[in-house]
């Protein structure tokens, strides 16, 4: 088949016409997580008729600090639904950031409204600031609901230290990951406090029918998409590991058997959560990019040996049984608002970008793929590379450190030169966060907008 | 906001919280901050024969009193109901009739705060009554139901 017939005007009209970029819903998300918030405060403002003294103010602080870290604890746990709108379309890179930074946020609403609340009790029972701790102590013993809450609260205190950075890093991440499992109890545990001991429940019928509104659709959907979803899905496909090669040093591809693949509704450019059911992996689950674009009978991930994890997967044998949760991620073709694109490979972070080589539509000279490695060695799955570019025309570049060691220069003005039209792309980025970063700023240089850069961040 | 951009974690923390404060000191200080000014005027003695409305104890024609009963208003720790007597126009009795038992604590709440606001009710003629600090739910909840109860004496 010659290639230049493909090429052509009339082509890239074809291929444009495939091309309807799917905007993130973030925003509108995001205006739905404030409006909730003003009902939240709207809340507050109505069954609160006045504020008689300092006292008054300090309840009422601690009243509001209360009610956004309900609904905020909510949203939370929503974020890690695995919600399809949200991994698919958002980004479960996004979506985790979001998480994180809410999650913090929520913890010191939490706080905060301790504090504040049971100063106010102390102040109203004719006590001083210092006596909070004792009234802490009697709260908990005589209001309803208050011990469970206080378990749930120390549940929180736990969570949110093993989430602070450096006791992040040090810890093993399946720890870090049993633990924050715990936030489920923390979430039941603390929620009946709010509902018989909150002022706004007990005046306001329809806020409490609202509260377990709220709570019962977060459960619902994470009983669906984390527990129904996954186990419908692999009761379906069967998956098992079909072989394992060495790429390079230290990087495997695994290739996964299954029934009706095909089906799974997976995209070049997303990943699943793997679970390998063999002995000392079956606890813990990782997030792996497809290598290549799906197949009928096969999948294949492509994993460098960076963590233990990645590492034992070299040993895997055949027939063993795969447990996959996905497809998320929403770095696929509908990101694409252009008719040009360029894929910027990072080391391990080629594998997405492999598979959107492949099945990017695109005319002759569309598609350009840039891949960044230490050396020539470590240029993982090159050949498949090379066969695809030539195969489709599209251009190859890679960029490796100097022998000397010195990096290859990945600025504004190389970019331009290499790709004099660059600001009409749209471009696809994986990779290491350092390197992305210097990556993201070149090309902002070069004057691609930001809107056009798609980024999905592996180190979550 | 691009997940690539710089960004400035401390400026962050610093814009969140300080957002959080003033706007919660915002809300605090955009509610009235002395109770609502209910004001009522006890009608003065009609010349009405009717003597009692709501169950209370029958009055005869001459001596004009009521006694009638507030609506049960719901606090967070409890309803709380109040009774009260009208003799000639004036106000000369509130009495409780419920209020929170649950715990230790709003029996040693009620043990200071409901005379206060007896007292403070017949003083004032009315339902505009200062809250008793350390009882600020069972104050509101005697108010608006003291309130409810002359509102259905004069009406």
């Amino acid at each position: 088949m010659t290639t230049t017939l493909a090429g052509g005007r009339a082509a890239r009209r074809q291929t444009m016409r495939r091309i309807r970029p799917r905007r993130s819903p973030a925003t509108v998300l995001l205006l739905a997580v404030w409006a909730g918030a003003v009902a939240v405060l709207w809340l507050w403002w109505h069954n609160t008729p006045s504020i008689a003294d300092q006292n008054g103010k300090i309840l009422n602080a601690g009243r509001i600090t209360g009610l956004l870290a309900g609904y905020l604890m909510a949203l939370v746990v929503l974020q890690m639904a695995r919600v399809p709108a949200l991994e698919r379309r958002v980004g479960s890179d996004r979506v985790a950031r979001w998480h994180a930074m809410s999650g913090r946020y929520t913890l010191c609403l939490v706080f905060a409204h301790i504090f504040l609340i049971m100063w106010g009790y102390a102040l109203q029972a004719g006590k001083s600031l210092g006596d909070i701790v004792q009234q802490t102590i009697d709260s908990i013993n005589q209001l309803p609901d208050m011990g469970k809450a206080a378990i749930g609260t120390g549940l929180f205190v736990l969570i949110g230290l093993t989430s602070i950075g450096p006791v992040r890093r040090r810890i093993p991440y399946d720890t870090w990951y049993h633990v924050h499992l715990l936030t489920y109890g923390a979430v039941f545990l603390t929620f009946w406090h709010q509902i018989t001991t909150g002022n706004d429940f007990a005046v306001e019928p329809t806020a409490k029918t609202f509260w377990y509104v709220l709570y019962g659709s977060v459960t619902a959907l994470v009983l669906w998409y984390r527990i129904l979803t996954p186990i419908r899905l692999n009761m379906r496909h069967r998956m098992r590991v079909e072989a394992v090669i060495e790429e390079t040093p230290g990087i495997v591809s695994v290739l996964i058997g299954g029934r009706k693949l095909h089906r799974m509704g997976a995209e070049a450019g997303q990943f699943f959560r793997w679970r390998f059911l063999a002995p000392g992996m079956r606890f813990s689950s990782h997030p792996y990019s497809l290598s290549a674009a799906p197949r009928p009978d096969m999948l294949r991930i492509t994993v460098k040996a960076i963590g233990d994890h990645s590492a034992r997967l070299r040993e895997l044998t055949p027939g063993t049984k795969v447990w996959a949760e996905g497809p998320y991620g929403a770095m696929t073709a509908q990101r694409r608002s252009r008719g040009k694109v360029l894929l910027v490979a990072g080391g391990v972070g080629i594998t997405p970008m492999r598979a959107l080589f492949e099945t990017l539509p695109g005319a002759s000279g569309d598609i350009t793929l840039l891949y960044r490695a230490n050396t020539t060695q470590d240029l993982a799955l090159w050949d498949e590379l090379a066969a695809i570019a030539d195969d489709r025309g599209a251009r190859l570049m890679y960029a490796v450190n100097s022998p000397d060691g010195e990096r290859p220069d990945i600025s504004a003005e190389r970019l331009r030169q290499k790709l004099p039209d660059i600001e009409q792309h749209d471009v696809f980025m994986c990779g290491p966060a350092g390197f992305a970063q210097g990556v993201y700023e070149a090309l902002r240089g070069a004057g691609v907008p930001a809107r056009r850069i798609h980024h999905e961040s592996f180190e979550m | 906001m691009h997940a690539l951009k710089k960004n400035r974690p401390l400026r962050r923390i610093v814009l969140a919280s300080a957002a959080t404060v003033s706007g919660m000191v915002l809300l605090l200080s955009l509610k009235p901050h002395s109770t609502p000014d209910v004001g009522l005027a006890v009608p003065a003695p009609s010349s009405s024969s009717s003597s009692d409305t709501s169950g209370g104890s029958g009055g005869s024609a001459t001596t004009v009193s009521k006694t009638v009963t507030g609506d049960t208003i719901q606090t967070r720790w409890g309803p709380v109901q109040v009774k009260i007597t009208i003799k000639s126009g004036k106000l000369t009795e509130v009495t409780a009739v419920q209020y929170p038992t649950d715990n230790p604590r709003d029996q040693e709440i009620n043990s200071f705060a409901l005379p206060r606001l007896r007292s403070e009710a017949l003083q004032a003629q009315s339902a505009d009554i200062d809250t008793v600090s350390g009882a600020t739910y069972t104050s509101d909840g005697y108010r608006q139901s003291l309130q409810s109860a002359l509102d259905s004496a004069r009406g």
